[in-house]
């Protein structure tokens, strides 16, 4: 009885740990989902900055050269971050014309993380620092 | 008359005579401090020591290692495995003490010291020189029940009550029987090291340890809010990590 109760406290402790896997060095996720090798740039108008947590959004639509709209989701950092790199919540506004440097998601679908924005006063943010892992803890 | 003067000067001295009379003076932590990585050139009496190694019971050890290959083997394929921080939900102790940029906010009366991390607004609520009760009369959470003293200039923490399913340490398991002790000891006027202990008698085979720096952020720094109400991420039914894509 008492290694029965042992065995489920094991299962009970692992299964526990399985959804605490989370790394500390982002605060949210990581960007697995984004192809951080590749760089693509839209230009296009937002429809909406979303000044939230745990990140920020920028939703455009972007023209193709024949004139089709596509939407994207742009995901940029959380807004102390931003802050961090000269953002703020009202840095740039739906309707204004931007031009965005992203990582796009590895899924193909339309959307990415942010690597630099122009706004239209011609001024560049970038997408908050680009932290290192902090000394400890540390992740393998 | 005199003792009119005696009584007064009593009332206005007794504070500063009590501490002179305990014979420290104790820091003030009270500020925002920013995790203190120590790049080339820094002074290396500043930077953190090398953490201790992580060493599960066997039991523990091998899923915790299996999880970890999984977790490689996703991130090779370009997928993210569900975890708690996809979900957006709280650190709790000790990983709440060091979430990527994110500064902590130190209020040190001499009554309770608190400690609030920017990221997700968690709260630490460290009761000075108040006994610690037993593991299982703390109802489990992620902050559990804190308490401190000070030894010389070093605030030890003693924190216990963190429920299993709480985020732990590099993702390593933990049972209720867990306990993490702080101590908080300034190493220089702007450096604030945090060396964090965790006993568990029940998953590890040896204590855990490792020391967070802090550095004192500018004075006018302000703490921003942070509440998770915009969560696009999602976990679909194979459980990976997925990016919620607004349509249009």
């Amino acid at each position: 009885m008492r290694i029965l109760h042992a065995k489920r406290l094991q299962v009970a402790l692992v299964a526990a740990a399985i959804l605490a896997l989370a790394s500390p060095v982002w605060a949210h996720h990581s960007f697995t989902m984004f192809d951080m090798t590749k760089r693509i740039t839209l230009n296009g108008t937002i429809t909406s900055f979303e000044w939230t947590n745990p990140h920020a959004y920028i939703e455009i639509d972007v023209p193709d050269e024949k004139g089709a709209v596509k939407h994207w989701s742009i995901e940029l950092g959380s807004p102390s971050i931003l802050m961090q790199s000269g953002w703020k919540f009202n840095s740039i506004k739906a309707g204004d014309k931007l031009t965005l440097i992203i990582n796009p998601l590895k899924s193909g679908q339309n959307g990415g993380f942010l690597s630099q924005a122009t706004l239209p006063d011609g001024k560049t943010l970038n997408n908050g620092p680009r932290q290192e892992p902090p000394p400890a803890p540390t992740q393998k | 008359m005199n003792l009119k003067i005696s009584i007064a000067a009593l009332l206005v001295f007794a504070p500063a005579m009590l501490q002179a009379q305990s014979g420290v003076n104790r820091p003030d932590l009270t500020g925002v401090w920013g995790i203190y990585r120590g790049g080339p050139g820094s002074d290396a009496t500043f930077r953190p020591p090398p953490p201790a190694p992580l060493v599960l019971k066997p039991e523990y050890d091998k899923p915790y290692q299996e999880r970890r290959a999984r977790e490689s083997a996703a991130a090779q394929r370009g997928e993210q495995l569900d975890n708690t921080s996809a979900r957006c939900i709280p650190y709790g102790v000790p990983s709440m003490m060091s979430i990527a940029v994110y500064p902590i906010e130190i209020i040190q009366t001499s009554k309770q010291v608190t400690i609030i991390s920017e990221a997700f607004s968690e709260v630490r609520r460290v009761y000075m020189d108040r006994p610690q009760w037993k593991i299982e009369d703390v109802a489990p959470g992620y902050y559990g029940r804190s308490v401190g003293h000070w030894e010389g200039d070093t605030l030890v923490v003693d924190t216990v009550g963190i429920k299993p399913t709480v985020s732990g340490y590099r993702g390593m398991p933990h049972s209720p029987q867990m306990r993490v002790t702080d101590r908080l000891r300034m190493v220089s006027p702007e450096i604030l090291h945090d060396q964090i202990t965790i006993e568990d008698p029940v998953v590890l085979e040896k204590p855990v340890v490792y020391t967070l720096a802090f550095k004192r952020m500018p004075a006018d720094y302000e703490m921003v809010e942070f509440v998770c109400d915009n969560n696009r991420e999602y976990v679909d039914e194979k459980g990976i990590v997925r990016l919620k894509l607004h349509e249009k």
